[in-house]
């Protein structure tokens, strides 16, 4: 029993799995002092981000055949291997227009992020990892953190219209922020509690005074019932008592050191250099908890990526190249289609890399990836391709989901729940929805 | 969790037996109906028999309508509703089962702090706070006691005493406390109140039938409670609260004076909505998955909006036209969207939203039973499903349950439905209907749901199936048709049609099944139903007004004083 | 489930696998529209009417020029080729990608630029015939579309200013295919089966626009003297199924602008409708700005199968000017309210759009204006129009009119979104 981690207590309560867990099933997680769980000793706090990759993908290279669990890797996620288990893979979910016009690679992207299309960079409401981290990212030195890694100063991360979150572009300066002036030491940060939990635990107490009473008025059989509407209730008390107690300190952490001069251009190789570096940072920063929500930014929506070599960028040759008979598809295009996945592998590594309580930091993100088309020649955003990664047991990984043409905002409602916002419906038009992907949930 | 409730055995649900499977199906259907047709002919309501006082969970669509009514329908509600359970063939029924698991509270509660949130919030509190702090640092006593009883009793849809709203009042001095300022420690009384099993759980109180010794019967506000919730899915209103408390409910005139309130008032269509929702099983759209090659005009919208339809034609007839309830199986009046009107292959000009249709008259199409709302909800993915239609048409409108099949049947004929010798789905049944295990049951669902072969597994209209011609004719307990108009006639006049509708509608109303000694009650509302013209508020009307609609049976023991039927529940706080 | 739009046509003699660009299955795309056999006629046809939504649309033209060798002497130049071959074009040795990247976007830059500092694509008459924008000027190969002006002529046979012009012979050998647009996009590497102009149906299926035919007076489907025929703009986005397939029997509301509806007659025999000219215009989309697609006398000559599929040309003239804003120049480029776009996104869109699909906008309007074959200027005798021809296909539909629209149940039917 000692052996089961935190999550697993948590990825059942959250997923309605563990319906009629008894109490004494429960205290064996915690210590003697009936507070804190056992092992670490601590909490461990969840993170949310987006990784973003540009001109979307060749969908006959990416969509695996088959939906669940079962599915074979098409060949440009064949890098992904290694987090198959970690990734759930979403096709053919829609950003839906009505009628707004679709401005290329800006359209799809926030009408992804904020449940709305637009026809500019004139968003109508935050984008999700705002949303995100309001609710999440109060207590941290930075409320989110926004790189770009191949030289573009851009971001897709809006608090509304006019007002981006505005990226980092060079890994020294990333550094200098993060790590520079007004970094403290992680473990000696003091912690308050937040007195909202303190008075939403009272407020689930007093709901336990009125048991005894209850019980009386009952007849036997809805007893049995009443006494679950309560072990329950005690079962809500006891997630938020975790909340009081401080944070796991940080285990393992070392500050890294400046990162070298690099150069700052959108030569594929500079970029996946870049990005690596900057990935590893931000990885740092997440786990010494100076932010909870970060945005990635690996190619603009206009990608500017270019072989060494050659002058036509990504977003050039989606327009430009000619199919390949043989192929049937872009043959240059394909290339950096599939470096996009390998850059996200190598994000994946950086996260996975830093080991946390009885997993990895990986275990304690939730990364939602996506591009801001499908087939960028036709400027398509009907099914883009979305991925979310890790997710804490908070949402189920391993599968890969056919959206048949159902508002992309599904996903996006979905992750925000994941994250524990109280959020019900979300988007706007024919996006406005309220149906969670339950698949992810079960 | 789950409790099985256990009840006398029960006439209602006749279970069509395997044994009776064998026999000529019209003749045992007979012969069930005349078991239960044995009442005396008078239309005086029999003696009160009554059930079991209930534990009843709120369904979401309840929640919701609570938490419009006394706040405003425009609060958001940030949760998600664990699936309801269906029992006895109603989800109504699973209410008075269903347990309470840590998810269901989590989402309860997150439920509770996005309304009290929004009600506190600046926008809101002018309206629905009732009173005006001194100043927000200061803790106002008076304003606190002025929320609490406010909205406990609306919340808990029964008066408190001072004493029972102490604790709230505290919440709220203790929130202000701790965020220093009143209206978070406003929010969080509130939260406290949602959270109360109370609010979430219709809870049914009872008394002693003065008039009938030996007999219990609900108290006021549990009266109100399932009077409310049956004809308007939603909370006792504040004058229904009113009457309650004033002992109204129990007189038989203040009880009609409530009853034809309600039934007049917009929020009656709430309460048939309801019931329809629950009776035709709905919440199986949720699940229902349909090809997008074979059915490529099938979308989460479609099946959204094919529920849709189903309502709005039951309600414009019920309630707007205040039709015959059988004409549901033979109207050709309906609504359509775009995305429908694809399906139906009819013009919609309207561009978003319904406008009224019509089904032409040349494709059969008549009654909500040849809708996409039924006709693909019970089909399979890539075809239709003559079985599964005549099964569902016996269960949803003749409350007649067929057995499941038996095992080690072999199903790979009816699962190639492109199988060039057996082009139609009539041929490869004729397989089912000639192996002995199976026949039986067989010839009770397929020749309904034959005739329904014209609709394909999406409810589009054809006339061929793999090429070859549909037969579509069938028969329904000995009157045989040729078409699905045939089959619509044959359900408007079957008699089981009406007395199905009735028994669902009471058991829906009470919760949960009937009793072997109601039967004599349930007769009476048939015959109440037929002399009113099958108009459905008026049945909704027999029952709420009829003594053993409060009545609760003497064998069970009320207050306190319960048996412990075996099981045995700790009673002391858990530490 | 697939992504794209099924937008292409099979061109004999290519090899080409196109997952995505898969034919559209008529059969499970029509399996709902199934003939109603016990019924009286087709399920598409009542009372005489029948309804259509283009559901596929692409320019009638040729196969590559790589198979047909319509291009003996290469292919069009776009402006970094031209750049290129220009003097100091050439990457020199030591030159870094970004230095030669910085000068290759300046030299086109002056390459798309008039002497005045005007952006060349909004002003092509200011610039001169592109010796780099080549043109098929072969007749000797089949080429899709149909005979418009009824005579085989060749540009020897009429005198100038009479619009002489060389026909083609079509894909069955039959002569007098009149299709000089074909003449003049054929050696252009994005118009053939690999590149990207002639998927422009890629923004109707996303919804942006649409086109839709009606029938009236129809008798037999096989063989009518005399039946009506609307063509109209859609002014709702098409219906799709979650695999990207135009659905049949959607219901369409068709433009009420007479600017956009054209009204003929034609006739049907052995199953194929001819109409008599009508002009036709239609919006488009092209970088989010509202464009117009024009047609002068345009005739439709489609097959009717008995599902209530069309198929088959939409063909007629594109004045000059027409022509070169819908396809290049984008001149006249509206905005989603009906204002003219800024100048900086007509003007942007169009030189990028020269740049990346390989086309200087002087040198296409010079093709145009030289390869014109129709409505002589009665004055000058030049050409003004262009002959241009669609390969179209159409699926059953209802195409109402707005009058058509009943009170909306909106305000009473709430609760029905997703």
């Amino acid at each position: 029993m000692k052996n089961l981690s935190r999550r697993t207590v948590l990825r059942g309560a959250l997923k309605g799995a563990g319906v009629g867990v008894a109490l004494p099933f429960l205290n064996c997680f915690l210590d003697d002092s009936g507070k804190a769980f056992a092992g670490t000793g601590q909490r461990l706090p969840m993170r949310f981000g987006t990784w973003i990759w540009g001109c979307g993908f060749i969908p006959e290279l990416w969509i695996p055949a088959s939906t669940g669990t079962d599915y074979e890797l098409p060949a440009h996620l064949l890098p992904l291997e290694p987090y198959r288990d970690r990734l759930a893979l979403l096709s053919g979910f829609d950003v839906k227009l009505d009628g707004v016009p679709n401005k290329p690679h800006i359209t799809g992207c926030f009408g992804l992020r904020t449940g709305i299309p637009v026809p500019d960079s004139n968003v109508k409401a935050p984008t999700i990892d705002v949303l995100v981290s309001d609710a999440i990212g109060r207590n941290t030195r930075f409320k989110s953190l926004e790189i770009s890694t191949s030289g573009i100063q851009r971001s897709y991360s809006y608090r509304s219209a006019g007002s981006p979150n505005p990226s980092e572009i060079s890994p020294i300066a990333l550094y200098e922020r993060i790590f520079g002036e007004g970094f403290q030491d992680p473990g000696a940060a003091s912690f308050k509690p937040d007195t909202q939990d303190m008075i939403h635990h009272s407020v689930l107490s007093a709901v336990s005074d009125d048991r005894h009473r209850l019980m009386n008025v009952v007849g036997a059989e809805d007893r049995a019932r009443l006494d679950e509407f309560f072990t329950s209730i005690r079962q809500l008390e006891q997630q938020i008592a975790l909340q009081l107690e401080p944070p796991a300190p940080i285990e393992n952490f070392v500050k890294p050191d400046a990162p070298p001069q690099l150069t700052l251009d959108s030569e594929m190789g500079n970029v996946m250099e870049t990005h690596r570096i900057m990935a590893g940072l931000l990885a740092k920063a997440l786990q010494c908890n100076q932010t909870r929500v970060f945005n990635v930014l690996f190619s603009d929506t206009t990608s500017n990526l270019r072989r060494p070599g050659t002058t036509t960028t990504h977003h050039t040759l989606t327009h430009e190249e000619p199919l390949d008979p043989e192929l049937g598809h872009q043959r240059e295009v394909a290339w950096f289609a599939r470096e996009s996945m390998v850059a996200w592998r190598e994000f994946l590594d950086e996260l996975a890399g830093i080991p946390e309580g009885d997993g990895t930091l990986l275990d304690n993100c939730l990364v939602l990836a996506h591009s801001d088309c499908s087939i960028a020649k036709a400027h398509a955003v009907e099914g883009i391709p979305t991925m979310i990664a890790g997710g804490g047991g908070l949402l189920r990984t391993g599968v890969h989901l056919a959206g048949k043409g159902d508002p992309i905002s599904r996903v996006g409602l979905t992750v925000q729940q994941a994250m524990g916002l109280q959020v019900e419906r979300w988007g706007s038009l024919s996006m406005e929805t309220n149906r969670t992907i339950t698949e992810l949930l079960s | 969790m789950i409790v099985a409730r256990s009840v006398l055995p029960s006439c209602m649900t006749r279970k069509i037996r395997l044994s009776v499977c064998f026999s000529i199906a019209s003749i045992c259907l007979a012969g069930a109906l005349n078991g239960c047709n044995s009442a005396d002919e008078t239309l005086a309501e029999p003696t009160p028999v009554g059930g079991p006082p209930l534990m009843r969970r709120l369904t979401e669509s309840q929640y919701r309508a609570t938490i419009a009514d006394i706040f405003s329908a425009e609060i958001p509600i940030a949760a998600r509703f664990e699936r309801g359970v269906r029992a006895d063939g109603l989800l109504a029924i699973g209410t008075s089962e269903a347990g309470m698991s840590p998810f269901s509270i989590e989402q309860y509660d997150a439920a509770a702090r996005s309304v009290a949130s929004a009600v506190v919030s600046e926008q809101w509190r002018k309206q629905l706070v009732p009173c005006r702090p001194q100043s927000e640092t200061v803790f106002d006593e008076g304003c606190a006691t002025a929320f609490v009883e406010h909205y406990a009793p609306r919340l808990m849809r029964r008066t408190l005493s001072t004493q029972e709203l102490q604790p709230y009042i505290e919440l709220v001095r203790r929130g202000h406390r701790q965020l220093d300022n009143f209206y978070e420690g406003l929010k969080f009384a509130l939260i406290g109140m949602m959270m109360s099993p109370e609010f979430l759980l219709r809870i049914e109180n009872t008394e002693p039938d003065t008039e009938m010794p030996g007999l219990y019967q609900l108290d006021d506000f549990s009266r109100a409670t399932r009077l409310s919730y049956f004809l308007t899915n939603s909370t006792p209103d504040s004058e229904l609260l009113r009457a309650a408390a004033a002992g109204e409910l129990k007189t038989r005139e203040g009880l009609a004076g409530q009853v034809d309130r309600l039934i007049a008032s917009p929020r009656f269509e709430d309460g048939v909505r309801a019931f329809f929702t629950d009776m035709l099983e709905f919440e199986l759209f949720d699940d229902l998955a349909k090809d997008p090659v074979i059915y490529p005009a099938f979308n989460s919208q479609v099946a959204a909006e094919a529920q849709e339809q189903i309502l709005l034609t039951i309600t414009d007839q019920l309630i707007g036209r205040n039709a015959d309830y059988r004409d549901l199986f033979i109207t050709r009046d309906t609504y359509l969207t775009r995305d429908l009107g694809i399906v139906y292959r009819l013009p919609v000009a309207t561009r978003k939203g319904w406008e009224k249709s019509e089904f032409p008259q040349d494709t059969g199409r008549a009654g909500i039973h040849t809708t996409i709302g039924f006709l693909a909800l019970h089909s399979h993915p890539g075809r239709s499903s003559p079985t599964l239609r005549g099964k569902a048409i016996r269960e949803v409108f003749l409350c007649q349950e067929v057995p499941d099949p038996p095992p080690n049947v072999n199903f790979s004929v009816v699962q190639e439905p492109t199988s060039t010798n057996m082009p139609t789905a009539r041929d490869r049944l004729e397989e089912h209907r000639t192996q002995a295990a199976c026949a039986g049951c067989h010839k009770i669902m397929d020749p309904l749901g034959l005739t329904l072969e014209n609709f394909d597994g999406l409810g589009a209209y054809r006339t061929r199936e793999n090429g070859a011609p549909i037969d579509s004719s069938g028969s329904l307990d000995g009157t045989e048709f040729n078409t699905a108009e045939g089959l619509a006639q044959a359900l408007h006049d079957h008699p089981e049609t009406p007395r199905c509708l009735v028994e669902k509608m009471y058991r829906f109303a009470v919760g949960r099944d009937t009793v072997w000694e109601e039967r004599p009650y349930m007769d009476y509302l048939v015959k109440m139903f037929e002399a009113e013209s099958y108009r459905v508020p008026e049945l909704m009307r027999t029952i709420v007004l009829s003594r053993n609609f409060f009545a609760i049976s003497g064998v069970r023991q009320y207050g306190g004083e319960f048996q412990n039927a075996g099981l045995n529940i700790p009673m002391e706080e858990t530490p | 489930m697939q992504l794209l739009y099924a937008t292409n046509w099979d061109v004999p003699g290519m090899t080409r696998k196109f997952p995505l660009f898969r034919a559209a299955r008529w059969s499970a795309l029509l399996a709902a529209g199934q003939l109603t056999a016990a019924q009286a006629g087709p399920a598409f046809l009542q009372d005489g009417e029948a309804g259509f939504v283009v559901s596929h649309i692409e320019y009638a033209l040729s196969d590559d020029a790589e198979l047909n060798g319509a291009c003996p002497s290469g292919m069009t130049g776009g402006l970094q080729e031209i750049f290129a071959a220009s003097p100091g074009g050439k990457r020199g040795p030591d030159e870094s990608d970004e230095q030669y990247v910085a000068r290759v976007q300046k030299g086109t830059r002056t390459l798309s630029t008039t002497s005045d500092g005007r952006a060349l694509c909004m002003h092509p008459e200011a610039g001169q015939p592109d010796p780099y924008f080549r043109t098929v000027q072969r007749s000797d190969i089949a080429v899709f579309g149909i005979d418009l002006d009824g005579e085989i002529s060749n540009s020897d046979s009429k005198k100038h200013g009479t619009c002489a012009h060389d026909d083609f012979s079509g894909r069955n050998g039959e002569p007098g295919i009149d299709n000089q647009f074909y003449r003049v996009v054929g050696c252009s590497r994005s118009f053939q089966s690999t590149g990207m102009s002639n998927s422009f149906s890629t923004e109707m299926l996303t919804g942006s626009w649409g086109i839709l035919l009606r029938l009236r007076g129809v008798d037999d489907i096989a063989n009518d003297d005399d039946v009506e025929v609307g063509l109209y703009y859609n002014t709702d986005p098409i219906k799709l199924s979650p695999g990207r397939e135009p659905l049949a029997y959607a219901s369409y509301i068709a433009d009420s602008d007479s600017r956009f509806r054209g009204e003929t007659r034609g006739r049907i025999s052995n199953g194929v409708l001819t109409t008599e000219p009508v002009d036709v215009r239609f919006r488009h989309v092209v970088n989010s700005m509202v464009l117009e697609r024009f047609l002068r006398d345009a005739r439709l000559q489609v097959t009717l199968s008995e599902q209530g599929e069309l198929e088959g040309y939409l063909s007629g003239y594109t004045p000059v000017e027409a022509m070169y804003d819908q396809q290049f120049g984008y001149r006249n480029g509206k905005t989603g309210s009906g204002e003219l776009a800024p100048l900086k996104l007509r003007s942007g869109s169009a030189t990028g759009a020269a740049f990346v699909l390989g086309h200087t906008c002087n040198g296409a309007y010079y093709a145009l204006l030289e390869h014109a074959d129709g409505h002589p200027d009665p004055a000058t005798g030049e050409c003004t129009s262009i002959s241009t021809q669609y390969r179209i296909r159409a699926i059953p539909a209802f195409v109402l009119e707005d009058t058509d629209s009943p009170e909306s149940l909106n305000p009473v039917v709430a609760g029905t979104a997703q």
